[in-house]
């Protein structure tokens, strides 16, 4: 019956807790709390980040991701300000003598696509007050801004030019932050756990801009509420739907087209949203009658209604593919699928609530023509998800929730397609396994200057039985042969089958997160932070890149959990009335059971994956620097990271030095420096205009250190892994935008966005491979650069 | 499975305007370390009684002068199971040869290479290979529709580990085609594979015509040597680029027992081989 005990700890512990809030909530007698909702004015969207204060008092509120807020005051008459950039302020009146449900709409100064003074948002400058620290925001307006190749507005590329978010170079799935891996980010995309990022193998994202509201990347001090991931979060948040007019958003590019439709429903009680993006690039490379191609597309849904005042549903939905065709003898298709249900529930004037239901899946396709097989693999998880937050004073503000994930992994199957095929059919073993949480995480301004964010997420695992298991001799998968000098697999001795009811292994871990901001006077701020994060399951990836057909592996019986510790101290400051802001950041982080590869590992249609692997460690380390012009027509910001991120793996069970002789290494990920500037000028209301400079030091990569002939053929010899690098990356960008002179009456508004990538045409090394040149035998080394200069041009429009 | 890397790499080069060209690099030098070649290979129906060894010395990565034989080795191979000797004489070229080896399917045979005072050993088992079933030409089959390869198949044994290496060498060209096959997932099929080259002016790369010529070898062989030749073929092919793994140091078989961190490259393979010529009509 142990078992049944272990289920309920998180819940127990939970309610624990809560016991504590109530207890503490005694005191709070002679005040009064405003709750309400705030929107935008003109399409009804909700509004997050919009702050809400008392007028000459430090009380105040942030509404929360879905337009919620809530204050608390003692009795009194007090001026209500409603303030988010790019909005017209609002204040009005209030005599607290009781409880008041205030819902108010707010202006932007001026429709967007009209705007003439671009301002950043107000996430995006240095919040001085709030223990946040370590987070890219980014309003979509911004992303729009900026110059992106061939024209495809691109959510995570626009995040690569922020300190700490880097790619493996172009043409690479996925990014990296702080030092970390692609599978250590969690993405979330309204909820649901996005498991690719990436269209086109890493060329654009997976986000339509269209459909995005807004998108926040934790790169450290991560709440309570997320888990599961050890290096970031990302969470991007699709937009409601227009519930006041029904309006239609679209461009038309090089690549891709778009096409957004939203509108109020259900008898103004809720509205809708459908965008949809498709590539259409094949279609001109069989024109000009190239035998392959590439396409992708995809589609977002959501959908809300109100219920009544304390009660709205939102319904999502997320559906993208990219199909590779190569002349009838290769096709392949790969994407992500989801779905969430949520409820808000207000409770009362101060308690928010969300339960969520969710359901993603990836799933990758491969079939062989000449070999007559198909080749299919997938992930996919069920979630139910259950946050609440508790405003108790001006001073405590409590989030607490629990989460259950069941996940089911099916690593790959083969079938044969024809009845010449000489392929057996085939099935890995599918694996499930459950992973539960439960977080409280507190908000807490101990004095008029210091806040603190404290929290603790207990994450339960459990790999469940379902599956047979090989058993090796000393449980040892792989074994250090010290004659030949290299690791070597054993052969299972036996096998146990696991049944369904059975756990093969179950794990849990208590994630303490904590974060204090001291605000040092008006204008500046130090921050400190440390978080502790487990992840559960891993992405299998022996290349410099993730790949589409990469497969995701639960932790059990030889994969232990990654655990990683971040510090983080931070110095943050406004100059002149905010119109500049600069962020400066440090961090420290430590990753345990980081899985590597042994030499030569094969994991391509692997069932038995422990003896391909062994569990290491690795560490990162570095310094941001953010420097923001917020106001006025030229705007933009010098970002630059200086950091170090490495490896290292013992043998450990199987004895021997480890990977890489057990010494440090540089992850594929790592670069030294880090630097881009991005600005944007409004010239006139007709014309804007922007660019981006990028340099970054070369991805570190294992060059030749000698040849010899075997074979016929020069085989080179390498030593230590990544112990090289490319040469430094550099690219200059520009775009500029026109919008053609519009009647305030006409509905239809158009811009036209042109741009160049890579204005110097610098062949920015991808790849440099090594091998004999065929003709002559000869060994040389050949660079693979992706884009050279690109020019584009899009039309946008609004309707 | 490589050709799921092959997918993706074409992807790459396809999607997009991507460009490759050769650029000058500076690569590190590693110290220099003796090669053994030996592939004891045994031509059915053949007595197998000739056989060469190769010794030379690896040279820096971009190196013109490849000629480093080594010379004043002494080699000889001992049959495990018999207790027979094979010395090989030293040709002073770095090929060592015997006229008097015996082939067992099934025995142990140990290398044992003398060098500079240093002592290299190495020990294999010779394994048996099925013989072709056919070898054809087409020009349907294949990635490319107009292109002509050269088909070949042979018949797994069912209900057993086999594992084969397969080397396809046109007459005209300096590099040959080579593929390392498990039969984890075709294990007791009709097994087919196909050597096409397809068009590619950068490289000089010119397809298939009538009138060539392409020798065509497959060898029974240990499961390690499998593993060896997987990486080796791996890496030959498209070390460096994105999505392949990090390139790391192939481990053979043959050890250094005098000193062991001066461990040689290269491997010891006892094999039963076919062979054939194939000229396109």
């Amino acid at each position: 019956m142990t078992k049944t005990k272990e289920r309920y700890t998180p819940i127990r512990l939970l309610m624990g807790l809560c016991l504590l809030l109530v207890s503490t909530a005694i005191y709070a007698q002679d005040n009064f709390t405003i709750s309400g909702n705030v929107t935008d004015k003109i399409n009804g969207e909700t509004l997050f980040g919009t702050s809400i204060f008392l007028k000459g008092t430090t009380i105040g509120a942030i509404t929360n991701e879905y337009g919620f807020y809530s204050l608390t005051a003692p009795k009194g008459s007090y001026t209500l300000v409603f303030s988010h950039l790019g909005y017209k302020e609002i204040s009005m009146q209030v005599v607290l003598d009781q409880n008041q449900k205030i819902d108010t709409e707010i202006e932007e100064f001026s429709t967007m696509l009209d705007e003439v003074e671009v301002t950043a948002e107000e996430p995006e400058r240095a919040i001085l007050r709030k223990p946040e620290m370590s987070v890219s925001k980014l309003n979509i307006k911004t992303v729009k801004q900026m110059p992106v190749v061939l024209g495809e507005v691109d959510v995570i590329k626009s995040l690569q030019i922020l300190p700490g978010v880097t790619n493996n170079g172009e043409g690479s799935s996925g990014f990296h932050v702080r030092g970390g891996a692609v599978d250590q980010n969690l993405v979330l995309l309204d909820e649901a756990i996005i498991y690719n990022t990436s269209h086109m193998l890493g060329f654009f994202s997976v986000f339509n801009a269209d459909a995005v509201k807004d998108l926040k990347l934790y790169k450290g001090g991560i709440p309570a509420k997320f888990g599961g991931r050890v290096s970031s979060v990302l969470d991007v948040r699709q937009k409601d739907g227009n519930s006041k007019n029904f309006a239609l958003t679209g461009g038309v590019g090089v690549i891709s087209s778009r096409l957004a439709a939203e509108g109020p429903m259900f008898n103004d009680r809720g509205s809708f949203l459908v965008a949809g993006r498709g590539s259409y690039a094949h279609l001109l490379l069989k024109l000009a009658g190239e035998k392959n191609s590439v396409s992708f597309y995809d589609l977002n849904l959501k959908t809300n209604y109100s219920l009544n005042k304390n009660n709205k549903l939102f319904l999502s939905g997320y559906f993208g593919r990219d199909v590779f065709d190569f002349d009838g003898s290769f096709s392949s298709s790969y994407g992500n699928a989801s779905g969430n249900l949520r409820w808000n529930h207000i409770f009362n004037d101060r308690l928010f609530s969300n339960l969520s239901l969710i359901y993603s899946k990836y799933d990758y396709e491969l079939g062989i023509e000449d070999f007559e097989f198909d080749w299919i693999s997938s992930i996919k998880n069920y979630n139910a998800k259950y946050d609440l937050k508790y405003y108790f004073s001006d001073a405590f503000k409590l989030d607490f929730g629990v989460s259950t994930i069941k996940y089911e992994f099916d690593p790959g199957q083969i079938k044969p397609t024809g009845p010449n095929s000489s392929i057996n059919e085939l099935q890995l073993d599918q694996k499930r396994a459950l992973e539960s949480a439960a977080y409280i995480n507190a908000e807490h301004k101990l004095t008029d200057r210091l806040t603190a964010q404290y929290g603790l997420r207990f994450s339960h695992f459990n790999r469940m039985g379902g599956q047979p298991l090989s058993e090796y001799a000393n449980d040892q998968p792989l074994v250090y042969n010290s004659t030949l000098r290299f690791y070597q697999r054993t052969d299972p001795i036996s096998e146990t089958i696991y049944k369904k009811s059975e756990s093969i292994k179950k794990f849990s871990n208590f994630e303490p997160r904590l974060s204090l901001a001291y605000q040092l006077n008006d204008y500046s701020s130090v921050k400190l932070g440390y978080s502790r994060a487990a992840q559960y399951i891993h992405l299998l990836s022996n290349t410099s890149s993730v790949t589409p057909l990469d497969v995701w592996t639960p932790s059990g019986k030889y994969i232990k959990p990654q655990l990683s510790d971040q510090y983080a101290l931070g110095y943050f400051r406004n100059f002149k009335d905010k119109m500049y802001s600069m962020e400066v950041e440090a961090y420290y982080k430590t990753v345990d059971n980081r899985i590597d590869y042994i030499d030569g590992s094969d994991l391509i249609g692997n069932n038995t994956i422990e003896r391909e692997i062994l569990n290491g460690e690795s560490r990162a380390y570095g310094l941001e620097l953010l420097l923001r012009k917020n106001e006025g027509p030229f705007t933009g910001w010098i970002s630059y990271t200086l950091s170090k991120s490495e490896q290292r793996t013992f043998g450990g069970n199987a004895g021997g030095p480890g990977i890489n002789n057990g010494s440090w290494y540089n992850t594929p990920h790592d670069r030294t420096h880090d630097i881009s500037v991005t600005g944007a000028y409004q010239f006139n209301e007709k014309w804007s205009f922007g660019a981006n400079a990028i340099f970054q030091t070369g991805r570190p990569v294992t060059y030749p250190n000698g040849q010899y002939e075997y074979e016929g053929i020069s085989i080179a010899s390498y030593s230590d892994r990544n112990a090289d690098r490319l040469p430094a990356y550099y690219r200059l960008d520009v775009s500029a935008t026109y919008k053609p002179n519009r009647r305030p009456d006409k509905k239809w508004k158009g811009e036209w966005v042109f741009g160049i990538y890579n204005v110097f045409n610098r062949k920015n090394a991808a790849s440099i491979s090594f091998g004999q040149n065929f003709e002559t035998g000869a060994n040389e080394a050949t660079r693979t650069a992706i884009f050279g200069i690109v020019p584009s041009v899009t039309y946008n429009f609004k309707f | 499975m490589k050709f799921l890397y092959k997918i993706l790499l074409s992807t790459l080069v396809l999607g997009v305007i991507s460009c490759t060209d050769v650029i000058e690099v500076e690569v590190p030098e590693g110290p220099i370390r003796l090669t053994i070649e030996a592939s004891l290979d045994w031509e059915k129906g053949t007595a197998g009684n000739q056989q060469t060894i190769l010794l030379s010395t690896s040279t820096p990565y971009f190196d013109s002068q490849r000629n480093s034989a080594v010379t004043g080795a002494t080699v000889q191979v001992t049959n495990n199971n018999s207790r027979t000797v094979f010395t090989f004489t030293d040709q002073n070229d770095g090929s060592y040869t015997t006229n008097s080896f015996v082939p067992v399917i099934g025995n142990s045979y140990t290398l044992e290479v003398l060098y500079e005072g240093e002592r290299y050993t190495a020990t294999e088992t010779m394994f048996a290979v099925s013989d072709f079933s056919s070898i054809t030409q087409s020009k349907e089959d294949g990635e490319d529709d107009e292109a002509l390869e050269v088909n070949v198949s042979f018949e797994d044994p069912a209900d057993i580990e086999n594992y084969y290496f397969l080397r396809f060498q046109s007459r005209n060209d300096q590099l040959p085609e080579l593929f390392y096959v498990k039969d984890e997932f075709v294990d007791g099929n009709e097994v087919t594979f196909y050597y096409e080259k397809i068009e590619d002016e950068g490289e000089n790369i010119k397809e298939f015509e009538p009138g060539d010529t392409v020798d065509i070898a497959l060898l029974g062989i240990s499961e390690d040597y499998h593993n060896y030749l997987r990486l080796l073929v791996e890496q030959f092919e498209s070390a460096g680029d994105a999505f392949s793994a990090t390139p790391v140091a192939l481990v053979g078989n043959c050890i250094n027992t005098d000193n062991p961190d001066n461990t040689p490259y290269g491997y010891f393979r006892v094999s039963e081989k076919v062979e054939r010529s194939f000229t396109f009509e």
